[in-house]
């Protein structure tokens, strides 16, 4: 069974004219990290929150086709239910701290409490996710004295102490600066091992191409392409749609260096390396 | 990051009471000198919650909050004594200034009530800390999601202080004028609160988007990460609240 | 929007995440009023929004809340006028509802109501607290002049409050009014409650 399921999703906020979303479909299996690249107002966040059901229950709006979460239907249900089973991380750290909560401890303890767990089982959750992320170390301190990476760190421990099957990531190191971010995509490789799937709405283009099994292009509200990534750097119109290939790839196409089994360019520094130091031979 | 609070850590039998106990406490304090408005009444009102605030080992910190009030207080003296309706009897003259009995002992009977209720708060204010207040109100019933709304505010009012002081900075680098003449000043609080108001309004909406994916609206019954802590004498203590009041009710019927 | 709904007790979780933001800018508002040395307490400009974007019951609700977490951090008085600030609350709310805050014009009268009914409720707390005095020198000095001329002293303690209150609260209702016009649309139909959910 496939894990996340869009068919014909359409969208549109209140009082706007045009749709943010137009006529989606697509598939994804468990376990997969998925990229989502294109330019800003493409449509990227609202996908990400209708995955999580924001999307129409948090705006409203006009909503149309179907987003099935394992079978079940986002606009459907509503957003306490689908959250144990799909959780979202924002791009900025401050305002997912709920301000409630004096350590970073008790703030992922939020959303268990909510759901009523008990308390042997909210520290477990929270002892794995603060190790998971790595700030064990912090979680006596409030959440509002960490750094940016720190604090958006806790964020995904908040939502993984949750244990959803499904995690997005809209744009996660866009206001962190460059420690934070490396300290943000340490984190999500450690994610990838515990095989969640993952969907990730990145402007770093070398991280989605490390890290995805799949990308997708969004643009003006619709699915451009949905490949593995070496397809979809391999265009030629990528810019059409605000999205610049890696630097390698780039170099590469640049330098018309190929790959010859496939045809198309590499992706990862290492291909780019071994293609280019053997082209001459 | 300080969040905003009386509270004053110590090592006292009063700490160990429970927050709803000291609210009861309050009621009384404020209700049996309503019930029973004589002055003795109000006196030892007053003197139980400097006693209480002695054994809390917080006394000398009411002191302050008392001191905000200071001056209306004197002022109230000072006009009461001088211009009270029912005055009649000189109490003393100085100079062309005459204070009365009646205006002063007005006076003086409002001072004990303004002490009085400011002592009674502060036995809740001084030795118990705003979140567990919080968290014993929602463990006895108020919504969470209210008891939420209330912890929040502790901690994003120094927030929003914060970067109030950088907006301060960059409006006063746009060339805004903040000092001189009254008009120039007044047209300066826009600029400065505009951007406040527009950052913590979206702040608002990301935040409730937070919130509702991590169960804010959940319909399941809460839980607490936390043991409840042990507090003394909760039952005794508003039993005895309760007789009192009881009392003074009894009373003033009677006579 | 029917009548039902400016008195609907449902909130949303963007209404209630609104309320520790107003108790925010109620703060900041007399902060940079005092720094301004401004004559004015400017301290409900963010009750007042609340309750523009989000009805009187939210402001009310913001306004409780403001004068509560005063009491329990600063000023234990503040808890005896909490009942001030829930009424401004409810009054901008219902004003507002009522499209008593479309225009600079309608602005100044509902500053002119709030500021009315704020003296009102203001005033037997305190004569029952403060013997019918304020605090404020001007006002104080009205109630010495009235209470010597003879008036009454609900007369003259509701006098010495009006004065206080007009010209702050008309302030605080227009800065009210013109930052709610400058905000985006996005921000403010966030509160309102009435959407639903269109078939495409």
């Amino acid at each position: 069974m496939k894990k996340i399921v869009i068919k014909n999703l359409k969208y549109k906020y209140p009082l706007t004219e045009d749709l943010a979303l137009k006529d989606i479909s697509f598939q994804i299996d468990e376990g997969e990290f998925i990229g989502v690249i294109g330019q800003n107002g493409a449509g990227k966040s609202t996908l990400c929150q209708a995955l999580v059901g924001l999307v129409p229950h948090f705006y409203k709006g006009a909503y149309g086709g179907k987003v099935l979460i394992d079978n079940i239907e986002v606009g459907e249900s509503d957003i306490n239910t689908l959250s144990t089973k799909v959780g979202i991380v924002f791009q900025n750290p401050f305002t997912q701290v709920t301000g409630s909560k004096l350590t970073v401890y008790e703030e992922i303890a939020f959303g268990l409490e909510n759901f009523g767990l008990p308390q042997n089982e909210m520290r477990n959750r929270i002892d794995y996710s603060l190790e998971l992320l790595d700030i064990y170390k912090f979680k006596d301190r409030n959440p509002f004295a960490l750094s940016g990476g720190q604090m958006q760190r806790m964020a995904i421990a908040s939502i993984i102490a949750m244990k959803p099957e499904i995690i997005v990531l809209d744009e996660p190191t866009s206001q962190l600066d460059p420690q934070g971010s490396e300290e943000v995509f340490k984190a999500i490789q450690n994610l990838c091992r515990e095989k969640i799937t993952v969907i990730m709405v990145e402007h770093k283009i070398e991280k989605i191409a490390k890290y995805s099994d799949r990308v997708m292009i969004l643009s003006n509200g619709q699915l451009i392409d949905f490949d593995v990534p070496e397809k979809i750097f391999s265009r030629d119109d990528l810019e059409d749609y605000g999205v610049t290939a890696p630097a390698f790839t780039r170099i590469c196409r640049g330098l018309k260096i190929k790959n010859k089994d496939t045809g198309l360019y590499p992706i990862t520094i290492d291909e780019a390396y071994d293609l280019v130091v053997n082209q001459n031979e | 990051m300080k969040t905003l609070s009386l509270y004053q850590d110590r090592d006292s039998i009063i700490h160990k009471v429970d927050p709803i106990s000291k609210l009861y406490y309050i009621g009384a304090a404020v209700l049996i000198p309503i019930i029973l408005p004589t002055v003795s009444i109000s006196f030892t009102c007053m003197l139980i919650s400097i006693l209480i605030l002695t054994l809390g080992k917080v006394f000398k910190k009411v002191i302050p909050l008392v001191s905000f009030s200071f001056i209306i207080l004197l002022s109230i003296i000072i006009i009461q004594g001088l211009f009270n309706k029912t005055n009649k009897t000189v109490f003393i003259s100085l100079g062309s200034l005459t204070f009365y009995k009646e205006g002063l002992s007005y006076a003086f009977k409002i001072c004990m009530r303004v002490i009085n209720i400011i002592c009674a708060f502060s036995i809740l204010i001084l030795t118990t800390k705003p979140s567990d207040i919080i968290e014993v109100l929602v463990r006895n019933g108020l919504s969470p999601r209210i008891g939420y709304v209330l912890s929040s505010v502790l901690q994003i009012i120094p927030q929003m202080v914060s970067t109030m002081d950088t907006i301060k900075d960059a409006q006063r680098s746009r060339g805004m004028e903040t000092e001189g003449s009254l008009l120039m000043r007044m047209k300066a609080f826009i600029p400065l609160i505009g951007p406040v108001v527009m950052n913590s309004l979206i702040s608002t909406r990301e935040r409730a988007m937070a919130l509702e994916v991590r169960g804010f609206n959940s319909k399941v019954k809460k839980s607490f990460l936390n043991e409840e802590f042990g507090y003394k004498y909760s039952i005794a203590i508003k039993i005895t609240i309760i007789l009192l009041l009881a009392l003074a009710v009894i009373w003033r019927i009677i006579t | 929007m029917s009548k039902k709904n400016m008195w609907s007790f449902k909130f949303t979780t963007a209404s209630l995440v609104l309320i520790p933001a107003a108790v925010g800018i109620n703060y900041i508002g007399k902060l940079i009023a005092a720094s301004l040395k401004l004559p004015l307490w400017l301290d409900a400009i963010g009750t007042s929004l609340a309750s523009i974007l989000a009805g009187p019951i939210i402001g009310a609700i913001s306004g409780a809340v403001n004068n509560i977490i005063y009491g329990l951090t600063a000023d234990p008085v503040s808890f005896v006028y909490a009942i001030s600030s829930m009424a401004i609350g409810v009054t901008v709310g219902v004003m507002a509802y009522k499209g008593w805050m479309d225009n600079i014009g309608k602005a100044i009268v509902t500053g002119l109501v709030v500021a009315l009914v704020s003296a009102i409720v203001s005033t037997p707390i305190n004569i029952g607290f403060w013997g019918g005095q304020t605090g404020n020198l001007w006002g104080d000095a009205l109630f010495v002049y009235l209470t010597k001329s003879g008036f009454p002293t609900f007369i003259a303690s509701f006098l010495d409050e009006l004065v206080v209150d007009l010209p702050d609260k008309v302030a605080t209702i227009v800065i009210a009014f013109l930052i709610f016009k400058g905000l985006p649309k996005k921000l403010t139909l966030l509160y309102n409650n009435n959407n639903e959910i269109e078939k495409l």
